[in-house]
């Protein structure tokens, strides 16, 4: 007789296990690091009404994290200077692996999967030489590291895979820091970030550098769009009293355009932007800025200025239901459409600085 | 319990009235900025005149040197401004320089016997980690240097580096006095800084960035970790300034967060007493360049005043940050 024990191991046997899919982790369309208040640290899987859909502890602060492209999976960094990353199984809440950086480099924080999750790519600092590295993993080797090439500039930070190809897109912030002085910044009379994209062999196929007087304006942060416009947000480390662009365009014809809010809304952001993203259909782009407590949001094709949304210690930003979706310190989680709120959960963790989402890779 | 103390912040005012947040502002201006500037801007020139008369490594120009830099740790946490014009305070003060650049570009420099040292619109020119104080400290006080080259081109390259001080130190003061002063004490819609509360906000920042920088590179530098301190890594410990930097860094900031908290007699009791608390860690360390950091008895000594300094930023976020409208979240003081 057939038992239901034995069909599924008949199944096993013939390798036909239903592979676990996001599904299994309810649904979640977003990771988010977090504080709880009970002080301790997690990753929390968002659903697409700002609800939790899971969470799982992590030993210390975190950053951001990556999502595999297919499987329940998710890797998420420390905060840097972090030394390892873990992968989450989402579905069940278990440590699958832990990555532990190579001698002499730390973690950045972020990192981006090939299209088809079978690669993982982690931004680092071999910090002796204060070199840009970016790490290699198999994943189907269970995140085995198999390399790393380099950065092509000082302290990359954001990395991700651009639409239809195999490059990725590459945030040398461009601040040099050593793990012995923790987070103190050690080169800014000499710094120079650039927005570099590079093979998965670690050739430069093109670089944008920001002209020389803006060479405090340190990029940190990506957003991608379907047709390979790539937007970057900027972090000033110069003159208080200056307002510089904080927000960057890299349109798919190597053209560079900078965005900026008028002039008392553009102040108001204090020369800092968290988080970058466009809206679900590409037509906006926005950043946060946590000192100011706002969403700028402009018009991708234009650059013109849409509109801000103000909501305190706001930093994560992602594509939302009615535009964007927005995680602050606070533990609000908010639906946004350009300078409008649709809705808003409140949780009582406090939401670090960013929102993954979880998506099909473009 | 907790009742009572929500009770107590919502009865809290939640701004200050114009006039208090104008004679904090007018305090801080004029009786912390400008005379330090005009100080740095003496005694600067004063440092150029003694390399002018004796350009040797010896006393009167080391004597000189020290009252110089004294003067510029008064003002080197106001970063902003009129010192971030063409990077004049990196061209003052190249440092941390963790690829040795400052000995690197000097040593360039004395080989090639490089003739920008002949005027000073060439030598502003020159590599900016061998310009400011602490290419200087090289010269004066490293044997190396001491001995390196011709004694005529080190002596024209001191006086170089002693004039080129000198006049962006000037430079510095001359946009203080003719328009900066006058932007922070009249903020107005139409101006750099629209309002009271935004120049309280510089200035604020100015105090805990200070502290900052203090702490992660002034301590943290030579600290490195227990299993790896790094000593060599001690500021400026060639002129055995590392230590005395950290007492006139809580000194110079000292002075600007009383002026910040004003009139608020209690706040500026916590602020004087955490400030001391933390002076008297400093003082009592006896470990002029921090050679200690390796000793793990004596290091523990310094890791307390790092943390004391970590404290008394604390407590300026939390006690004079909220006086002043500036709010601390999760991320917008601590992002990445």
């Amino acid at each position: 007789m057939a038992t239901r024990r034995g069909f599924i191991a008949g199944l096993i046997a013939a390798g036909l296990v239903p592979k676990r899919s996001w599904a299994d982790a309810g649904s979640p369309s977003y990771l988010a690091a977090a504080r709880q208040p009970d002080g301790l640290f997690s990753l929390i899987g968002l659903d697409s009404y700002g609800a939790e859909a899971f969470r799982v502890p992590l030993p210390g602060r975190g950053h951001a994290a990556a999502a595999h492209p297919t499987r329940p999976e998710a890797v998420a960094f420390a905060r840097r200077p972090g030394t390892f990353a873990l992968v989450i199984d989402c579905a069940t809440g278990q440590l699958k692996a832990r990555l532990d950086s190579a001698e002499g480099h730390h973690f950045y924080g972020h990192g981006a999967f090939s299209r088809d999750g079978s690669l993982l790519f982690t931004s680092e600092n071999a910090y002796e030489t204060a070199t840009g590295m970016i790490g290699i993993w198999d994943v189907t080797a269970g995140y085995r590291r198999i390399g790393a090439f380099k950065s092509h500039g000082i302290g990359p930070h954001d990395i991700r895979l651009m639409p239809g190809a195999e490059t990725l897109a590459v945030a040398n912030g461009g601040i040099e820091t050593h793990p012995d002085s923790g987070r103190a910044k050690l080169n800014l009379p000499t710094m120079r970030p650039n927005l570099s994209f590079l093979s998965f062999t670690g050739e430069v196929l093109d670089q944008v550098e920001p002209d020389p007087a803006l060479h405090l304006n340190s990029i940190r942060h990506l957003a991608l769009r379907g047709d390979g416009t790539v937007g970057f947000a900027m972090q000033w480390q110069g003159d208080t009293s200056m307002a510089p662009p904080l927000l960057g365009l890299r349109r798919p014809d190597g053209t560079v355009q900078y965005l900026q809010a008028p002039d008392a809304p553009h102040r108001a952001m204090e020369r800092y932007a968290g988080s970058v993203s466009f809206c679900a259909d590409g037509t906006l782009l926005g950043i946060t800025s946590p000192r100011g407590g706002q969403v700028q949001v402009f018009q991708a094709e234009t650059g013109d200025y849409a509109g801000s949304y103000w909501a305190d210690d706001v930093c994560g930003l992602s594509d939302g239901p009615a535009g964007f979706m927005t995680t602050s310190g606070t533990g609000d989680v908010d639906a946004v459409a350009i300078t409008t709120r649709e809705w808003r959960v409140r949780h009582t963790d406090g939401f670090d600085n960013h929102l993954v989402r979880i998506t099909p890779t473009l | 319990m907790r009742r009572l103390i929500l009770l107590f912040l919502l009865i809290l005012p939640t701004s200050l009235p114009a006039q208090d947040h104008g004679d904090r502002i007018r305090d801080v201006v004029d009786h912390h900025i400008l005379p330090g500037f005009e100080a740095l801007a003496d005694t600067t020139a004063a440092l150029a005149q003694q390399a002018e008369a004796d350009c040797t490594a010896a006393d009167p120009l080391r004597q000189a040197y020290t009252t110089a830099f004294d003067a510029w740790m008064g003002v080197s946490h106001l970063r902003f401004g009129p010192t971030e014009v063409q990077d004049r305070a990196f061209a003052l003060a190249f440092w941390p320089d963790p690829r040795g650049a400052t000995p690197k570009s000097l040593g360039n420099l004395i080989r090639a016997e490089d003739q920008a040292v002949a005027s000073p619109d060439s030598f502003a020119t020159v590599s900016i980690a061998a310009r400011g104080f602490y290419a200087l400290e090289f010269l004066l006080y490293d044997p190396t240097f001491e001995t390196m080259g011709t004694p005529t081109y080190r002596c024209a390259l001191i006086r170089a580096i002693s004039r080129d001080i000198a006049a962006t130190s000037a430079d510095i003061l001359t946009d203080w006095r003719d328009h900066y002063a006058g932007l922070m004490l009249s903020p107005h819609p139409d101006s750099l800084y629209h309002a009271q509360d935004e120049v309280l906000r510089e200035l604020f920042k100015a105090v805990t960035t200070g502290l900052q920088v203090t702490s992660e590179n002034r301590l943290g530098r030579p600290l490195g970790t227990f299993d790896k301190p790094r000593p060599k890594r001690a500021e400026l410990r060639r002129s055995g300034r590392s230590l005395h930097q950290v007492i006139l860094s809580l000194t110079a900031t000292r002075d600007m967060a009383l002026r910040l908290a004003g009139p608020d007699t209690a706040l500026n009791a916590r602020l004087t007493a955490t400030f001391d608390d933390t002076l008297a860690k400093a003082t009592a360390l006896d470990d002029p360049i921090f050679a200690g950091v390796s000793d793990p008895l004596l290091r523990f000594r310094i890791e307390i005043l790092q943390q004391s300094i970590d404290h008394l930023r604390e407590v300026l976020l939390s006690d004079l940050g909220p006086t002043l409208g500036v709010s601390a979240g999760f991320n917008a003081m601590d992002g990445d």
